[in-house]
Parts: structure tokens; C-alpha cells; sequence
């Protein structure tokens, strides 16, 4: 009878997740840096800051999807259709801001239809999402007849190719983008209403918080960020192609979940979902490095992943959350 | 000699006794009606006689033709001739109606294939022996309506034959030539020899078909009548017949100043076309009232308060006017900030947030408060949500604990501290103590006190009378949506709600 009055101390086992795979990757880079000399390239290092900034900055608007308990797989193919459709107008003699901005509305347009089936017919976000997915893909080769869109004009390379001093622009943009993210979620209304939702999504209605609202607005964010990605790495390659985003929802999906974030909603942050891309990035290089073969890859990053998912759950088992 | 008989039955969930020493006996051929207030044990009696209480265990003896049986699973019952039809309907909703009939014993042709066309001409000859006659057996169960499935899960007890029939609430669904057609049949069963129990609190129902009538209060046994003797008010007595506790510190300061006016209030019941689960309510709220909402589970209660609080705003049709003025909100959002706060009856449904600290789901309801514009100031809101713990006692190593992990108590007290943060002035609170332990549950009175004595509006429903009773300056009693009785602090009595309460029209 005492031991059941006394009970446990509280301990919040929340701050362990991120500690777990921040070992993980720490060890990783030890092991690859020892050995091989060239993982600690200037030019290596840019290379996977730069290949971990193409995930992460769908990562960050993934982590608030996530956060309220929602899915969208539709971020590869809108990230291809997306930077299609600036190029296509830069093309055209559109200038480029003007050309980003088709780029990004159309991102938005997605997320509002995606938001709005999931909120207003009720129907899963992984169907809505997953049905989007493929209608942006068909779009992708429809619009470009299954050519890429090339050469760009020489502002929209510039903004894909140049580097602010020695650090690619788009490393630079998913910096900013990172503590934009970060402070929304943490420090305002909004981001308290995101954790909320997710959390319980009755009890935040019935608390005067607008549900479908924020529901809608994260996959709105998201819609954005693919598309914005999808730019960026057009620019980076001269061209967009209509395969540009192919897998990309699952490794984005990926780094935040094995960066902390909860698939049952309510927890997860930014932080974790930017180690979880740098894992998923650094084992790509390494492996690439050690020449060891690209098969391998996709083992490690699932065993990894169901690894962080299984701690997720007996992380919940553990809070009493388990449904 | 009885059919079945029990003896002693003891049942305990961890240390609170849910049955205590209940006597129950059924002879062939009889209908016994059971009855009792919520929470008097009637469901989880039933559960030990047809094998599925999910926790197993109890003490005493259950003999069937004076030989003891011990039920495991709802298989084992039915072995022994005892058919269970819940309260809940347990169909497969995706299945055809002939499935659901024959489920567990599908009919057999050559080649061990299921022969389709005997199956379905069973199922129709079931259907019209309760009345289903409109029925094909080929239609997926979840076209039919809620009184027709309650009817469909009767004619499959019925097909296995039993010699005891175990009914529980059966007609809380039900229309009433519906009703009557169950009762009809019930009586046909009777004739032939099958035995029932039938739990109901619906007097007028009892009176028609028993032929003994059993009262349980608290888990235990009272009394048992014969129906031909028995009275609604002697019954009732029993029912309710218990002293009030003086754990209560009711402070009276009701005025008459009006605060929530309610006119006309219709809300459409969620399954049956055409019938209304709050049925044409008016009633006034003034400034510093205690409120009581009394009736039966399905009265309508919980419907009433998340209508007025637009939870639910599809169909309902009426006027509700806050401090004189027409409310012209829509939403939650819109009622909160109209001043209204709802603390619902199931905190872990829609209650707090549980992967979310105590002092996240404080201030879950005024972020306004502590924030500069749309940004949190978080020092503002540890220094308001620690007031808040510090002021209601809240219980937990910090404000940063999980509320998962506090006492239902303490959780609680974190949903009122969300609501009393807020710009209250109307608060409805749907069974406030529930699942509560007696110490938290007085802290939890002196706090609605407080409460009306800033002036605030309560409307509390309770299913605990004796709480009801001493927390509330008046009372309003709600049948089958209806409100059926008003009463003052000093003209109310047990005996008088119930009696409101039990009245079927």
C-alpha cells in the first residue's frame, strides 16, 4: 500500500528523445569523419547542409502538420509542380519574384483544398494527402508533357546556385525559416493552438480555439514550403523537372519523426525535425563516401525510423497517452 | 424452484463495492423487473449474469435450477440458456441483417458453402416475430435506424432460443407503438416459458410487464414486490431512500437578476428522424444561481448544455438570450467570449489536453491574457497559472506536470481554473464530480460557491441526488427531453425528482 501512495516521480522523458538520436548522429559523423578524411571537407560540409536544407525547410511546416495530428504527402509532387510553374513563367518573361509567387499560391491553393477535405468532409489526412499526391504528379507531366523546363533566366540560377559568403542560399533561407518556425510555434497564439489541436482536438474547441482554422493554415504552410523548395532546387539545377520532389515526402515524413515528433499529434519540434534531416543526410554522404553500396541506405534510414517511432510510443505508453 | 437465483453477490472495483451482497431470483415463465437510480449496480449485475464483466470476479453464487454456476464469457452464458441485449447495441453494422441474425452459426449447405437462401428465409421469419417485418435480411445493418437495430438484437436473442432473457434499458431507444410491440412480445415469451429480467427506470413500463418488481440503491439489495402490490411512490422511496450527507457548504446567493434566458430550446435527437432529444425547453438563469439539471441518463441533460454552448448547433432550433441580449454566437469560440465556460461530463473526451502541463491547459481558454498582441509572454502566464494552482489547491509536483498524470481530482480542478481564468459569467457543468474521491469533491463545492458568489451563473447538471440537492438553489427536471418539474430549494425532495424523472408520456 505505501509503495502505490508514494508512486513514481514525474519525469519528463520528452527532453530524452531528441538526446537519443543527437547520439546517434554524433556517432555517425565520428565514425564516418575517422574514416574517411573527406566527410570533413569545407566542400562535403556544404554539400550536406545543402541536401539536409531541401528536407528541412518542408520539414519545418511538416512538423506543425504533424503537431496537430495531420499527414501531407502531397509535398513531393507540389514541390515539382511548384517549381514548374515559377520556371515555366520565368521563362516567359515574368520577372522573378512575380514567377516565385505563382510558385508559392499554387502551393497554398493545395494546402487550402487538402485542409479543407480533411476538415470539412472528415476524411483522413493520409487519403486527401495521398490523393493529392497524385493529382499534382499527373499535373507535373501534364504541364511539361514530360520534358524538363530549361534553361532558366540567369536571376532564377542565381537564386538556386549562389551562396551568401561561403553558405549556399538555400541554407541561409532554411536558417531563417528554422527560427521563424521555431518562434511561432513556441512563443505564439498560433503555435499554442497548433500543440493544441493535436493534443485533443475537443478540448480545444470547446476552449474558443477555431480548429478547422489552424487545421486548414498547416497545410497551407506546408503547400508553401514544398513549393518554395521545389524553386530553389530548380534554380540549383537550371531546370524543373517533373521528378524533382519524387520521395521527398517520405524522407521530410522521416526526419520528423525520427527527430521526435509524435504521428499521434500534440508533441514535436523544430529542433528535432533538423537533426532528423541531418541524420537522414549524413548517412546518405557517408555511405556515398565509405563507397559502401546505395542499397544499404534505405535499411539503415527504416530501421532508424521505426527505431525512433516504437520509442515514441513507449515515450506515450509511459505518459498514460496510449488510446 | 427458480430458474436462476443469486445469492450474495459481491463485486469490487479496487476498493469501492459496485454490488454488495445483492439478492436476485427468477422463476420460469417470469418477468422480473430490476430498477434503481444511475449508478445503483442494475448494469453491472447484469454483466456478472450473462458472463461479460470485463473484469471478471465477484463473490456469491449464481444457481441455475439450484445448480451453482460460475460464467467466464458471454459463451459460457449462453450454454446455460441466458441471453443478454445490451444497452449499447453490439452489432456489425457492415454486415447484412440475415449475418448479424445468425453471427457465430451461419447455416451450412453441401460443400460446407453457407446456404444463402435458408438463411435469409430464417432471418425474415425472425424479423417478423419483432415486428420487422419492412425488413430484407440482405440490407447492411448500419441502413437501419437505431430503434430498428435495438429490435434486430432482441429477434437474434431470441433465435437461440433462451430460457432467461436479460434486457437492459431496452426501450431507452425506442418510439412508443415500438415499445409497445416489444412489450407484446415479451408477454408472447412469457407465455412459452422464457424468463426475463428487464431493467428499465421507466416506471410505467414495470408496472405494465412484471410480474416482481426489484429495487437496488447503492449496489445493494432493497426490496422486491410483487407488481400487484407495489406503488410508483413506494418504489421511488426505495429508489432514492437515503440521508444527505453534510459535506455540503452551500452558501446561498442566488438574485433575481437575470442572466440566461432560454426559450424554446429544440435540439433533434442524433439517430431518429422527427424526435427531439431536448424537446421545447425555456428556463432562466439569474446572476449568482445554482442551477440544477436533474434526470435520468438519456433525459437529455448533456444535449441541453452542449446546444447552449454551440457544440452541437446542426438543427437546433430556439432563442437564447445572455443578460438580456440575444446570442447571436455560432461557434465555441464566439459563446467564450460571451462569457459562457463548459466544463463537459467526460474530462478525458473533451476536458483537458493530456500530453499538455497543468499550465498549458490553464490557460488554454485566455491565451489573450498572457500574451503582448499574438505572442506569449511566458513569464505572464507561469505567473497566472501558478496563482491559479496555488489558488485552488491543485495537487502535482508543478504547473509543468502532465495532466494525464494527476488525480481525477486534480484534473478537474486544472478545467476550472481554465474556465475560472476566463471572463466568466454563465458556467455549465455536466456531472462536476464524477469519478472524484470525497475530499477533492468537497474542495470542488466551496469552489462553485465562490463561484456564485462573484455572481456567476451555474446550470450543473448531476446524476448524484443527494449532491444535486444541497449544491443547487433550484432545480429543473428533464424526461425524455422535456423539463417535467420545477422545483424551489424547499419544496424539493428525492422523492420528487425521481418521481418527475420516471414519468413516461
Amino acid at each position: 500500500m505505501e509503495e502505490i501512495k508514494k508512486g513514481k516521480p514525474f519525469r519528463n522523458i520528452t527532453k530524452f528523445d531528441q538526446l537519443g538520436i543527437v547520439i546517434v548522429l554524433v556517432a555517425l559523423v565520428v565514425v564516418i569523419g575517422i574514416s574517411n578524411s573527406n566527410f570533413f571537407s569545407q566542400e562535403n560540409i556544404i554539400n550536406v547542409l545543402r541536401s539536409t536544407s531541401y528536407i528541412f525547410i518542408i520539414g519545418i511546416a511538416m512538423t506543425f502538420v504533424l503537431i496537430t495530428g495531420g499527414l501531407d504527402l502531397s509535398v513531393g509532387s507540389v514541390m515539382a509542380v511548384g517549381g514548374i510553374l515559377a520556371a515555366l513563367a520565368a521563362t516567359n518573361g515574368i520577372p522573378l519574384i512575380p514567377s516565385m509567387l505563382i510558385g508559392f499560391a499554387f502551393g497554398a491553393a493545395v494546402g487550402i483544398v487538402n485542409g479543407l477535405l480533411v476538415v470539412k468532409l472528415n476524411i483522413p489526412s493520409l487519403i486527401v494527402t495521398l490523393g493529392m499526391m497524385y493529382v499534382c504528379d499527373g499535373l507535373s507531366l501534364i504541364i511539361t508533357q514530360g520534358t524538363p523546363v530549361y534553361p532558366l533566366p540567369d536571376d532564377f540560377k542565381q537564386m538556386g546556385q549562389g551562396s551568401v559568403g561561403i553558405i549556399p542560399n538555400v541554407v541561409v533561407v532554411a536558417a531563417v525559416l528554422a527560427v521563424i518556425g521555431a518562434f511561432v510555434l513556441k512563443k505564439t497564439q498560433y503555435g499554442r493552438s497548433v500543440y493544441a489541436v493535436g493534443g485533443n482536438r475537443e478540448t480545444a474547441r470547446l476552449s474558443g480555439i477555431d480548429t478547422n482554422k489552424v487545421q486548414i493554415s498547416v497545410y497551407v504552410l506546408s503547400g508553401i514550403a514544398a513549393a518554395l523548395t521545389g524553386i530553389l532546387m530548380a534554380g540549383r539545377l537550371n531546370s524543373a523537372q517533373p521528378s524533382a520532389g519524387n520521395n521527398y515526402e517520405l524522407k521530410v515524413i522521416a526526419a520528423a519523426v525520427i527527430g521526435g515528433t509524435s504521428m499521434f499529434g500534440g508533441s514535436g519540434n523544430i529542433l528535432g525535425t533538423l537533426i532528423g534531416a541531418l541524420l537522414m543526410t549524413v548517412i546518405e554522404n557517408g555511405m556515398l563516401l565509405m563507397k559502401l553500396s546505395a542499397y544499404w541506405q534505405s535499411l539503415i534510414v527504416g530501421v532508424i525510423m521505426v527505431f525512433a517511432v516504437g520509442l515514441d510510443q513507449y515515450r506515450r505508453k509511459r505518459l498514460g497517452l496510449s488510446s | 424452484m427458480y430458474i436462476l437465483e443469486l445469492n450474495h453477490i459481491t463485486k469490487k472495483f479496487i476498493s469501492v463495492k459496485a454490488l454488495d451482497r445483492v439478492k436476485l431470483n427468477l422463476k420460469k415463465g417470469e418477468i422480473v423487473a430490476v430498477c434503481g437510480e444511475n449508478g445503483a449496480g442494475k448494469s453491472t449485475l447484469m454483466k456478472i449474469i450473462s458472463g461479460s464483466d470485463p473484469f471478471g470476479g465477484y463473490e456469491g453464487q449464481i444457481l441455475m435450477d439450484g445448480e451453482e454456476k460460475r460464467f467466464h464469457s458471454t459463451r459460457d452464458a449462453e450454454k446455460s440458456g441466458i441471453e443478454m441485449i445490451y444497452q449499447e447495441i453490439s452489432l456489425h453494422l457492415d454486415l447484412s441483417v440475415a449475418e448479424n441474425l445468425f453471427m457465430g452459426k451461419l447455416l451450412r449447405g453441401r460443400f460446407g458453402t453457407i446456404n444463402w437462401k435458408k438463411m435469409n428465409a430464417d432471418a425474415k421469419e425472425a424479423l417478423a416475430l419483432v415486428g420487422l417485418e419492412q425488413i430484407e435480411p440482405t440490407q447492411k445493418v448500419k441502413t437501419l435506424s437505431t430503434s430498428q437495430q435495438q429490435l434486430l438484437s432482441i429477434a437474434r436473442a431470441i433465435l437461440k432460443n433462451p430460457r432467461v432473457l436479460v434486457l437492459d434499458e431496452p426501450t431507452s431507444a425506442l418510439t412508443q407503438s415500438e415499445t409497445e410491440k416489444l412489450l407484446g412480445l415479451l408477454k408472447g415469451l412469457r407465455e412459452k416459458g422464457v424468463s426475463c429480467l428487464y431493467i428499465s427506470h421507466k416506471l410505467k413500463e414495470v408496472f405494465e410487464i412484471a410480474d416482481r418488481i426489484t429495487v437496488l440503491r447503492d449496489g445493494k439489495y432493497i426490496s422486491t414486490y410483487d407488481t400487484r402490490e407495489a406503488t410508483s411512490e413506494k418504489l421511488i422511496e426505495d429508489m432514492v431512500g437515503r440521508k444527505i450527507n453534510v459535506m455540503y457548504p452551500k452558501v446561498c446567493c442566488a438574485t433575481e437578476e437575470e442572466l440566461l434566458r432560454v426559450e424554446d430550446l429544440c435540439v433533434p435527437h442524433p439517430y431518429m428522424k422527427d424526435k427531439n432529444i431536448v424537446d421545447h425547453v425555456s428556463f432562466t438563469l439569474h446572476k449568482g444561481e445554482v442551477l440544477g439539471l436533474a434526470g435520468l441518463v438519456g433525459a437529455g441533460r448533456s444535449e441541453l448544455m452542449d446546444a447552449l454552448f454551440k457544440v452541437t448547433a446542426e438543427g437546433v432550433t430556439g432563442k437564447v438570450f445572455l443578460a438580456g441580449k440575444p446570442v447571436t454566437a455560432e461557434t465555441p469560440k464566439q459563446m467564450k467570449a460571451a462569457g459562457m465556460g463548459y466544463i463537459t461530463e467526460d474530462r478525458k473526451k473533451n476536458g483537458y489536453i493530456g500530453s499538455a502541463s497543468i499550465m498549458e491547459n490553464t490557460t488554454l481558454a485566455s491565451l489573450d491574457q498572457i500574451s503582448n498582441g499574438k505572442v506569449l509572454n511566458a513569464r505572464k502566464e507561469r505567473l497566472l497559472a501558478q496563482q491559479y494552482s496555488d489558488l485552488l489547491a491543485i495537487k502535482a509536483p508543478g504547473i509543468d506536470t502532465h495532466v494525464v498524470n494527476l488525480s481525477g481530482g486534480n484534473q478537474q480542478k486544472v478545467i476550472l481554473a481554465k474556465w475560472m481564468m476566463t471572463n466568466l459569467r454563465v458556467l455549465l457543468l455536466d456531472e462536476p464530480t464524477r469519478g472524484i474521491d470525497v475530499g477533492a469533491k468537497a474542495e470542488i463545492y466551496k469552489l462553485i460557491n465562490n463561484m456564485a458568489q462573484k455572481g456567476i451563473g451555474i446550470l450543473m447538471a448531476s446524476s448524484e441526488m443527494p449532491e444535486l440537492i444541497a449544491m443547487c438553489d433550484r432545480f429543473l427536471v428533464l424526461s425524455e427531453g422535456k423539463i417535467r418539474a420545477e422545483f424551489t430549494k424547499s419544496e424539493v425532495s428525492q422523492e420528487k425528482i425521481m418521481a418527475a424523472a420516471t414519468v413516461v408520456h
